[in-house]
């Protein structure tokens, strides 16, 4: 083909190489973003339509319309907990969590004395998987974990139920989440800052600026990609969120997340597909419309 | 995954670790029945076996069995998966590239892979071995069509298990505790003494089924408790509710914190004479590692409820093998092996690793540990066998759906015409099996 067609007029100014390598570097990730992301996205959504056990092909697969989602709706009593549970999950990372992440950042780019051992410190838990977390703070926490221990709780009947109480297990949870989390904000924002140029410290420390106020005049506002970031992140971590709870007690009683309901439901001898691709397509929704909103908001201003 | 959430999970695996622990049975020599037939077995077509038995204990046994296979002319291969991940990826395992062979659980689960074909026939390796078994383990073995799916190996009753230091000490006689209100008087005089009289753990979601199918089999019987799991009944019936009401008689005698504790930290509590008794599978004994405090342990079946059902059912979950649809690419050999496994032979291997080991296999002599005798003469006094809640219902309704029912009924007593309405209404929900 490419013999054939008279020569145009390059207008950009790429070389052939330059366009190889950018179809390698573009066109090889697309692709496999395509075929293991994108394609089995629309086919969990289609099978969120369909009721099947997993066994056997495409007969076996039968048509329900609606259904899955309509009883998950009016039926399924860990649905609403899991949905309340994540929503707390995202006010409660959005509130002290992340926050708090930044401001230590504020900090420990202070250069106190021991800040890199600060910073080791507070991104340490970062570096564990969270099933490594869950299993460490369910020694930390059962009814005859050292906490319980610390209080003198030491029989089963006097001890404080952490992991057990449906009003107080979730706190928990959050507590345990938000230190990785704490980590993980404030190295993101750590790194930005590193980034920006010494001279509007300088700049602001003439006109008379606190520290406090060059950060939260100054830095903050210099720093939108990395806010974009954090925002992602705290967003999706909330709503992906699965490792601890499912290590503390498979998501149940008081720990529900749709994390948790979707690999329920889907994994081991039970499997109810249409099910599972139901609350995966929600979750899916969830995830994906704030974060759509929030992107294109942002985007727009900068142009 | 992980060793802490267990699931149904560490239920058999734990089941092998009490038997390695009570050394104090022999098995009688390890005479040969001769069952073992290598002859119809085709050289150079190996026979592969997918097991379950990733737990240190449950592993030796498989290593010893396939010893004895091969020694008597079978060319086996192994394929030990951690438990968690078999059952996890059971389905998709079977519907892939299974082993020949593969560990799994008589009744509901072992008719449901029947059912879908993901299972090999095994009638004609029956008409063989049907001498080595009684029939309720032929009939634990059959499938909805009426043919066998299913090689039995070993299996392990339910009931209440207790100390006897401990019951002496309260001067309660167990064999005295026959009806519900002797049970409920035992309680009252464990409390008074400071004990826990029951001790319950129901983090996993599956520990309170045991609980909840014995009494709802003593208040309604054999045939309503299969119909209710079959489907056949429903759970908004008045009855449900009367099994709710018995059971809630208990909370008062059961510790606190019961969905912090897994089954093990419960029976822990009776291990260290805090509680009284656990209503718990055998396996409760493989927490004992001090022979003396496992003289200690005896049971008592679980209480009569209503006269007319006296104690005539008891849960007895049976373990043993299916074939996979692979085998039938490798039928006779894969077949050859079964009937193998059904023999003496098969058992005596594993007895000489694990003799506190009960097998479905009647040529088996019977073991001089107490604790043993006990476990059979319960299961030979009882008119019906029933499995467990999880393998006694449809899998997608039992795990997911039973098991956080039960925790919320623990928790919420008050709210068990919701709770077994709901259950209703989810069962109504399933798609159809």
């Amino acid at each position: 083909m490419g013999a054939k067609v008279p020569p145009r007029r390059r207008r950009s100014a790429f070389t052939k190489k330059d366009r190889l390598v950018l179809f390698g570097l573009v066109g090889i990730p697309t692709a496999l973003c395509i075929a293991l992301v994108v394609i089995p996205a629309i086919l969990t959504i289609l099978l969120s339509f369909t009721f099947w056990d997993g066994i056997g092909g495409l007969k076996t697969i039968h048509w329900a319309g609606f259904q899955n989602y309509r009883q998950i709706f009016t039926l399924y009593e860990a649905f609403p907990k899991a949905l309340r549970n994540n929503a707390l999950w995202l006010v409660f990372f959005a509130l002290i969590p992340t926050p708090a992440g930044i401001i230590l950042a504020y900090f420990v780019d202070k250069k106190l004395k021991g800040t890199n051992f600060y910073q080791t410190a507070f991104y340490l838990p970062m570096v564990l998987s969270l099933a490594v977390t869950g299993i460490v703070w369910d020694y930390i926490f059962r009814t005859n974990g050292l906490v319980n221990s610390l209080l003198g709780n030491t029989s089963a009947e006097s001890a404080i139920s952490w992991f057990g109480d449906p009003h107080k297990n979730i706190w928990v949870v959050l507590g345990i989440a938000s230190w990785r989390h704490v980590g993980y904000i404030m190295m993101l924002y750590l790194a930005g800052m590193k980034a920006v140029d010494p001279a509007l410290h300088e700049a602001a420390a003439i006109d008379g600026a606190t520290d406090w106020y060059t950060f939260r005049r100054v830095i903050f506002p210099s720093l939108s990609a990395v806010n974009v970031i954090i925002v992602v992140v705290t967003v999706i971590d909330s709503l992906r969120a699965f490792d601890l709870v499912y290590i503390i007690n498979r998501g149940r009683n008081g720990l529900e997340l749709l994390g948790v309901l979707v690999y329920e439901n889907i994994f081991g001898e039970s499997s109810r597909i249409g099910w599972g691709a139901a609350l995966a397509t929600m979750l899916f929704l969830l995830s994906i419309i704030p974060i759509m909103i929030y992107l294109y908001q942002t985007f727009k201003k900068d142009k | 995954m992980t060793e802490i959430t267990s699931g149904d999970v560490s239920r058999r695996t734990l089941l092998k670790g009490a038997g390695a622990v009570a050394g104090a049975a022999t098995m009688g020599g390890l005479f040969s029945a001769g069952a073992g037939a290598a002859s119809a077995f085709a050289a150079g077509k190996t026979v592969s076996v997918g097991s379950n038995q990733s737990d240190p204990a449950a592993r030796k046994e498989d290593v010893a069995w396939v010893a004895a296979a091969t020694k008597a002319g079978f060319d086996v291969k192994l394929n030990t998966v951690d438990h968690n991940t078999f059952q996890n990826q059971i389905n998709s395992y079977l519907q892939g590239t299974p082993d020949d062979i593969f560990t799994w659980f008589a009744g509901y689960r072992m008719q449901f892979f029947a059912q879908k074909g993901l299972a090999v026939d095994v009638s004609d390796v029956w008409t063989k071995v049907s001498k080595n078994f009684t029939t309720g383990f032929k009939t634990a073995s059959t499938g909805l069509d009426g043919k066998q799916y299913f090689v039995p190996s070993t299996w392990y009753p339910w009931a209440v298990m207790y100390r006897k230091s401990v019951f002496k000490a309260a001067g309660v006689d167990p064999a005295a505790i026959v009806t519900w209100a002797d049970f409920i008087n035992a309680c009252k005089i464990f409390k008074s003494k400071g004990l826990t009289p029951i001790a319950l753990g129901d983090k996993g979601g599956w520990e309170a089924m045991g609980t909840f199918d014995f009494v709802n089999l003593r208040t309604n019987g054999y045939k309503f408790h299969t119909d209710l799991l079959g489907g056949r009944a429903s759970w908004k019936d008045a009855r449900v509710q009367k099994t709710f009401k018995n059971w809630e008689s208990m909370f008062p005698y059961q510790n606190a914190n019961t969905l912090d504790l897994e089954w093990s930290d419960a029976a822990q509590l009776v291990l260290q004479k805090k509680a009284a008794m656990q209503v718990m599978g055998a396996f409760h004994a493989s927490i004992y590692t001090d022979p003396a405090d496992l003289a200690d342990l005896a049971l008592f079946p679980f209480p009569e409820i209503n006269r007319a059902n006296r104690r005539d059912a008891v849960e007895a979950p049976i373990d043993g093998y299916m074939l996979s649809k692979a085998a039938s690419k490798n039928s006779a050999n894969a077949k050859a092996l079964a009937a193998w496994l059904a023999s003496s032979d098969y058992s005596n291997a594993i007895a000489s690793v694990s003799p506190t080991s009960l097998f479905a296999n009647v040529n088996m002599p019977a073991s001089d540990n107490p604790f043993v005798r006990q476990q059979v003469a319960l299961v030979k006094a009882s008119k019906y066998v029933t499995q467990f809640l999880d393998r006694d219902t449809r899998p997608d309704f039992a795990g997911p759906i039973v098991g956080p029912a039960l925790q919320n009924f623990l928790k919420n007593p008050g709210d068990k015409v919701k709770i077994a309405a709901n259950l209703q209404n989810q069962w109504d929900a399933l798609p159809p099996a």
